[in-house]
């Protein structure tokens, strides 16, 4: 059959039965468990990991992947050179309390949740959520029904408002982003294999949304409409309101609209367009009552195995399920315990995101380092027994630039002295420009061909490259010695010292530009700009 | 500001399945002919109590004018022809293959002798109206726009002495035209009413669309469509100026809120005072101007989105020629 | 992160790959596998083989919705049939709209598709159903059809661009930008907005030639030093685009439509359709697979008369003389000239004298490589409301495009472990206008 053939292999059901009898007990670490796990798997498969990173690599890969740049030398310093041993729990304790966290953070989960969405961004909301360390149900419970006539909640319907014109991928976009379940295929039909998973879960899920309108510039939801579709053999069927799982609830209303009342919604549509003013609430909102049954007890492992995967996914380049939104029995997850009790202990921390965030990156499975030395080939990487190589995202690679060619004595020279980090937070901003041209926000980004012709011609890096002010080039331009230009522009840039094949590499390069030192300055930073080493978080 | 000595009453209407972009009376009377997008030329009485309109015979494509002299009606149409027509007997007199394109529209002079003709190879053409003769041959207007694209020149008007003749075109540019030796003499612009759209869609929407002089021969008024931002639509103020045509001075200019769209059709009062203007986007609207007062005491919805009307001052009926109907209103202005 | 992304990479990393990268040049595929195209061209007899084989595609996309009625199906007399009346063309029995007087001369290398019914009246909608001829499944997007000829017809490392987009009018651009899909960025369309030639093609003058090269070269020397003993596809495809950069600068001149003859450029005449669709033809004959010039904005809910009588009249001009000029350098039977737009126009004529979106029954039309010229395929009732003849979808009209190329259109990729077919399976292409 047609369709089968197409999505035969998208099989979605989740069996994986979360049994705390068989999980790690709950009052352990996360970052112990995540090591427990991930280390039995390994033992298992006679795997001996990479080694853990250098210190100045640690300091590069946190400081990327919680506030989305690359440190300062100062901040790369005092870690290196730090003899505490708890200076990595320090950092990160800085770092997730830091400005730039709700920033960079609000960033990637904008990314996920608006993937394909077009240009629209639901940031300034994000960014206060994670402020406040809002939990994730109640995000989502504001993102499914927030009220936006309230500050807190405000541009909380950006994600509803991109997909109001298409139900069917306002289904499987909420089905996918919020629970891990690409549910398109069962659209047209029942699942082929499982027979559990039948179009009434589709047509269930569409129905908690179909009463979602656009109300002047608010999304509203009105107090009637259901679901009809057509079953393979032709027949027509009423929907059910259908939870992912199978639980059906009861929704009021549904009686079609009369005429009259259409009218008067638009009526009063057109009218809160002109006055600017949220929709008046429907009686029962079928969105809230989705965000009800999916936060339930007994039905909430979908939500919460989903954010637990998709977060192990943006720290360690890969999930545990993967693809993201194929969480199903036909695609076991590489570490099934794991994802069991990440999603256990989310549930019972109350979706504190920053809670997760911090287990994960205080493991030893995520600071390894991403070089393989072993002359066997390198594991498969499911095992996580190697450092991820990750490209930075635009804004993470500009707002990097940014701070890459400042020049480090214009930065504090003591991190912890300046909290709002002033200095720096401004770099984020400024790199905005130069971001949105390296590629279109989304999902689909990838490194290309214009960013390399970008890189290579664009007067976009005029202002980075400056020779003036509180710029890199201009410091460079004043140091006589060329070994202590390159010490200087490679600490800067890359995080590190160079080597001593570098060294002088990169002074017999400096030496060409005999009587135009300035020029041979920015070339060298720019090489070092575009050099796969600062294009990835390593 | 509403003037409760304006009003505007619908008395009768005729439904039309096509559009009806021309509409003449044949004499002073109720008898009207009508242009029509179905090709043919009809005749009806608009005083019978059922009125049924009867074909002439027809072009090969819209028709877009009709002019009604000394018993004789002249037709313009997309086929690039007019055609005379004799109204006693109902034939057709000559058909003249007049313009290279598209013919926009033919007005017949005041006193009877002259016919002009407009046509979308931006020459106007004036002929004998009894002979159907080619007198002169009137080129000024721009063929192309200045990118490169083809211009229009979409309506005519003689002044009420039969002396000049304006013609308009879709960069807003009119020329006013000796009919005696088929010189310009005077250039009026009113580049407000064509919109050139460089970046979002690349191409223009607008032009005049209806002239009028006034009743003492001084002033001139052009009717069109202001800057439209998204030019799919119609959705610019619709627009009237009025010229003292021979020193080129703007007398008044006109785009009105409360209406959009584009202004088809001009109307002078006898008096000289007021203007009628009819036009629209998908709906039709009328409004009459006060030129002293320089405002808008009348402006209504009409039932028909209009494309042409003709005004009897003698029963006070304005008929209008729609999308599809052609109404009878009782005006009050 | 993508996890969309990550499965279009493994795709990419398949041993699929290998072989889905067809060796169009058959057995010259061994020369070119090792040279650019450029060295290539400098054996004569090599460049003339290529010339010959190498099958090229012009898509002029009509964006906003053309209407049929007054380009390939005209209806005169009908009620809906508007003003226009229509002309016979040099092909007996076949009539297109008055406003095409030079293509009416030039029937004979050209098949009108007048049977589309593609159900999908929404500006968004339509453009990513007729760019991609499906719609995206939401676990996959599709590339669109310069992706897939990019893929299929471009060589993996082409030192021309393989997929060139010119987009100008800002309407309607972001309702089908060129999209690669599952196939990756490699396959993303260089995209052209406000200018001729492509951003960040030429050399800063700051920078010298030499300082240029240089500074590349020292790129590249740190990158592989970070690459060793790491592995990612991303840190391929970075290299990859770097590697690229000299050889895409070096096509700037293919840009420059001041190295024309001034003959030929008053041939294709003054306005940016007319510049851009030259600039087309230098590309195809460079060797650039797949070139989409589009030209917004046709959506004429008011005034459908007068804004066609605007464009359609640049639409014919262009469209000749840009056949003319590829069959005069032999190229127009390697050459696919495709007009396509995301629907027509209703038959209907509303009040403001408009016609609005439409996608019952409209047309587009094929010219050159591989197709029956001086054909009609399907028909439309008296008055343009339905078809009834021949109806045929977007997919159908891609496995005619694709089979027009000599591409089996149910050849599939792999989406990790899934199979994906060029189109639907069980698509027929339309034979009747294939040569």
């Amino acid at each position: 059959m047609r369709v089968s053939l197409i999505c035969g292999l998208a099989l979605f059901l989740l069996t994986e039965v979360v049994s705390g009898g068989d999980l790690l007990p709950a009052d352990r670490a996360i970052e112990d468990v995540v090591d427990r796990e991930i280390d039995a798997q390994l033992l298992k498969e006679k795997i001996k990991p990479a080694a853990q990173a250098d210190d100045a690599t640690i300091v590069r890969r946190l400081t990327l992947d919680l506030v989305g740049r690359i440190p300062t030398q100062a901040e790369t310093r005092e870690y290196v050179d730090s003899t505490d041993p708890a200076k990595r729990v320090k950092l990160v304790e800085r770092l997730l309390n830091s400005p730039g966290f709700a920033r960079h953070q609000a960033d990637s989960f904008d990314a996920m949740i608006m993937a394909g969405g077009g240009r629209e961004s639901m940031r300034d909301y994000l960014a206060q959520a994670l402020r406040e360390g809002r939990p994730w149900d109640r995000q989502f419970r504001e993102i499914m029904a927030g009220d936006e006539s309230k500050p807190e909640t405000k541009g909380s319907s950006g994600f509803l408002k991109s997909r109001i014109k298409d139900l069917d991928r306002m289904t499987s976009d909420v089905s996918s982003v919020f629970f891990g379940v690409n549910v398109s295929c069962a659209k047209c039909h029942d699942h082929p294999l499982v027979h559990d998973w039948k179009q009434d879960h589709y047509y269930g899920m569409k129905s908690f949304l179909s009463r979602t309108i656009e109300f002047g510039a608010f999304v509203g939801e009105t107090d009637y409409g259901t679901v009809k579709f057509k079953t393979v053999s032709g027949a027509e069927r009423q929907a059910k309101f259908m939870f992912l799982t199978g639980k059906v609830v009861e929704v009021s209303g549904g009686a079609e609209p009369t005429r009259e009342q259409r009218q008067e919604l638009k009526r009063r549509s057109d009218e809160a367009k002109k006055k600017k003013t949220p929709p008046p609430a429907p009686s029962v909102s079928a969105r809230a009552k989705l965000a009800d049954v999916a936060l339930q007890e007994g039905e909430r492992d979908y939500f919460a195995r989903s954010i637990a995967n998709r977060l192990f996914a943006r720290f360690f380049g890969r999930g545990l399920v993967m693809p993201l939104d194929q969480m199903h029995s036909e695609n076991p997850s590489s570490h099934p315990e794991l994802l069991a009790w990440l999603a256990r202990d989310t549930i019972s921390h109350n979706y504190d995101l920053k809670r997760l965030i911090r287990g994960l990156v205080m493991s030893h499975a995520y600071s390894r380092s991403s070089r393989w030395e072993s002359s066997t080939s390198a594991p498969l990487a499911r095992m996580f027994a190697v450092g991820a190589v990750r490209p930075l995202t635009p804004q993470q690679l500009a707002t990097s630039m940014w701070v890459a060619t400042t020049d480090p004595n214009s930065l504090p020279a003591d991190p912890g002295l300046d909290p709002k980090d002033s200095k720096l937070e401004p770099l984020a901003d400024r790199a905005r420009g130069l971001a949105s041209a390296i590629a279109r926000p989304g999902e689909e980004y990838a490194i290309g061909v214009s960013e390399a012709l970008l890189m290579s011609n664009s007067d976009r890096l005029q202002d980075v490259l400056a020779e003036s002010g509180d710029r890199l080039v201009g410091r460079l331009v004043k140091i006589k010695d060329r070994g202590e230009q390159v010490d200087l522009a490679v600490r800067n840039v890359l995080g590190r010292a160079p080597d001593a094949e570098e060294r002088k590499l990169l002074a017999d390069y400096l030496a060409k530009f005999e009587g135009r030192g300035a020029e041979g300055c920015r070339r060298l930073v720019w090489a070092l700009l575009s050099d796969s080493e600062f294009r990835f978080n390593y | 500001m509403a003037d409760k000595t304006e009003s505007i009453k619908l008395v009768k209407e005729l439904s039309r399945k096509e559009m009806t972009f021309a509409i003449a009376p044949v004499e002073a009377g109720r008898k009207m002919l009508l242009g029509s997008a179905d090709f043919h030329v009809y005749e009806v009485d608009f005083g019978a109590e059922k009125p049924e309109p009867r074909s002439l015979g027809q072009h090969e494509s819209y028709v877009t004018g009709l002019a009604v002299t000394n018993g004789v009606a002249i037709s313009s149409s997309y086929d690039g022809t007019l055609i005379w027509w004799n109204l006693a007997t109902s034939q057709k007199i000559r058909t003249v293959n007049a313009h290279g394109k598209w013919v926009r529209k033919v007005v017949a002079s005041p006193d009877g002798k002259t016919i002009a003709s407009v046509g979308d190879d931006m020459i106007g053409r004036i002929w004998d109206a009894e002979t159907g003769k080619k007198r002169h041959e009137l080129v000024g207007h721009a063929v192309t726009t200045p990118t490169h694209y083809p211009s229009m020149l979409f309506t005519c008007a003689f002044s009420p002495d039969s002396k000049h003749l304006a013609t308009a075109d879709k960069l807003g540019q009119i020329r006013v035209w000796d009919v005696a030796s088929g010189k310009t003499v005077a250039t009026l612009e009113a580049p407000i009413m064509y919109t050139w759209d460089p970046v979002q869609r690349r191409h223009s929407i607008g032009g005049i669309r209806a002239l009028a002089f006034s009743p003492d021969g001084t002033k001139l008024a052009a009717g069109g469509i202001g800057k439209i931002g998204n030019i799919d639509h119609l959705e610019g103020m619709a627009r009237v100026e009025v010229f003292d045509w021979k020193t080129g001075k703007h007398a008044i200019e006109l785009s009105n809120d409360s209406n959009k769209g584009i202004i088809e059709r001009l109307i002078f009062h006898p008096s000289g005072t007021k203007l009628l203007a009819l036009g629209g986007a998908n709906d039709g609207f009328v409004q009459v101007i006060d030129l002293n007062a320089k405002n808008v005491p009348l402006s209504e919805k009409l039932t028909t989105r209009p494309y042409d009307a003709t005004y009897d001052p003698a029963s006070k009926l304005l008929t209008v020629s729609g999308h599809n109907k052609v109404a009878d209103y009782a005006l009050t202005w | 992160m993508s996890d969309r992304r990550r499965g279009s990479a493994s795709f990419c990393g398949s041993p699929e790959h290998g072989i889905g990268r067809r060796a169009f040049l058959g057995g010259l595929a061994a020369v070119a596998a090792d040279m650019t195209v450029l060295d290539v061209l400098k054996q004569p007899a090599v460049a003339a083989e290529l010339k010959k084989q190498q099958k090229r595609v012009i898509l002029l996309w009509l964006a906003g919705g053309s209407s049929q009625l007054e380009t390939w199906d005209p209806k005169p007399g009908a009620p809906t049939g508007g003003p226009f009346r229509a002309i016979p063309t040099s092909v007996p029995g076949i009539q297109i709209s008055e406003l095409m007087p030079k293509m009416a001369k030039r029937m004979g290398d050209t098949t009108i598709i007048r049977s589309l019914n593609t159900k999908n009246g929404d500006h968004g909608g339509g453009a990513k159903l007729m760019m991609r001829g499906r719609m995206d499944d939401p676990s996959l997007r599709y590339p669109d059809l310069g992706a897939v000829i990019a893929r299929e017809l471009g060589q993996v490392h082409s030192a021309v661009p393989d997929y060139v987009s010119f987009y100008s009018s800002t309407e309607g651009r972001d309702f089908a930008p060129g999209a690669a899909g599952f196939l990756g960025s490699r396959y993303s369309p260089m995209e052209l907005t406000t200018s001729l030639m492509p951003e960040n093609i030429r050399r800063p003058d700051a920078i010298s030639e030499i300082d240029h090269a240089e500074r590349a070269e020292l790129r590249e020397v740190l990158s592989k030093r970070f690459a060793r003993g790491r592995s990612s596809s991303e840190l391929g495809a970075h290299n990859e685009a770097y590697a690229r950069v000299r050889g895409l600068m070096a096509s700037d001149k293919l840009f420059d439509i001041s190295k024309e003859p001034q003959k030929i450029r008053d041939e294709y005449g003054p306005t940016q359709f007319g510049e851009q669709a030259l600039v087309a033809r230098r590309l195809v004959e460079a060797g650039v697979p797949f070139v989409r010039v589009a030209r917004a904005w046709w959506d004429s809910h008011g005034q459908n008369f007068e804004t066609h009588q605007e464009l359609v009249p640049e639409l014919d001009h262009v469209m000749s003389t840009l056949l003319d000029d590829l069959k005069r350098r032999g190229l127009l039977e390697s050459t696919l000239v495709i007009t396509l737009a995301e629907f027509g126009r209703t038959p209907t004529i509303n009040a403001s004298l408009g016609r609005d979106h439409f996608a019952t029954a409209w047309s587009a039309t094929l010219s050159g490589c591989g197709v029956k010229g001086g054909t009609v395929y399907g028909k439309t009732d008296a008055k343009g409301q339905s078809v009834t003849d021949g109806q045929v979808g977007a997919p159908e009209l891609f496995a005619t495009i694709y089979r027009a190329l000599g591409i089996d259109h149910q050849k599939n990729y792999f989406v990790g472990s899934r199979p994906v077919p060029l189109t639907e399976p069980d698509t027929d292409p339309i034979d009747d206008v294939l040569v």
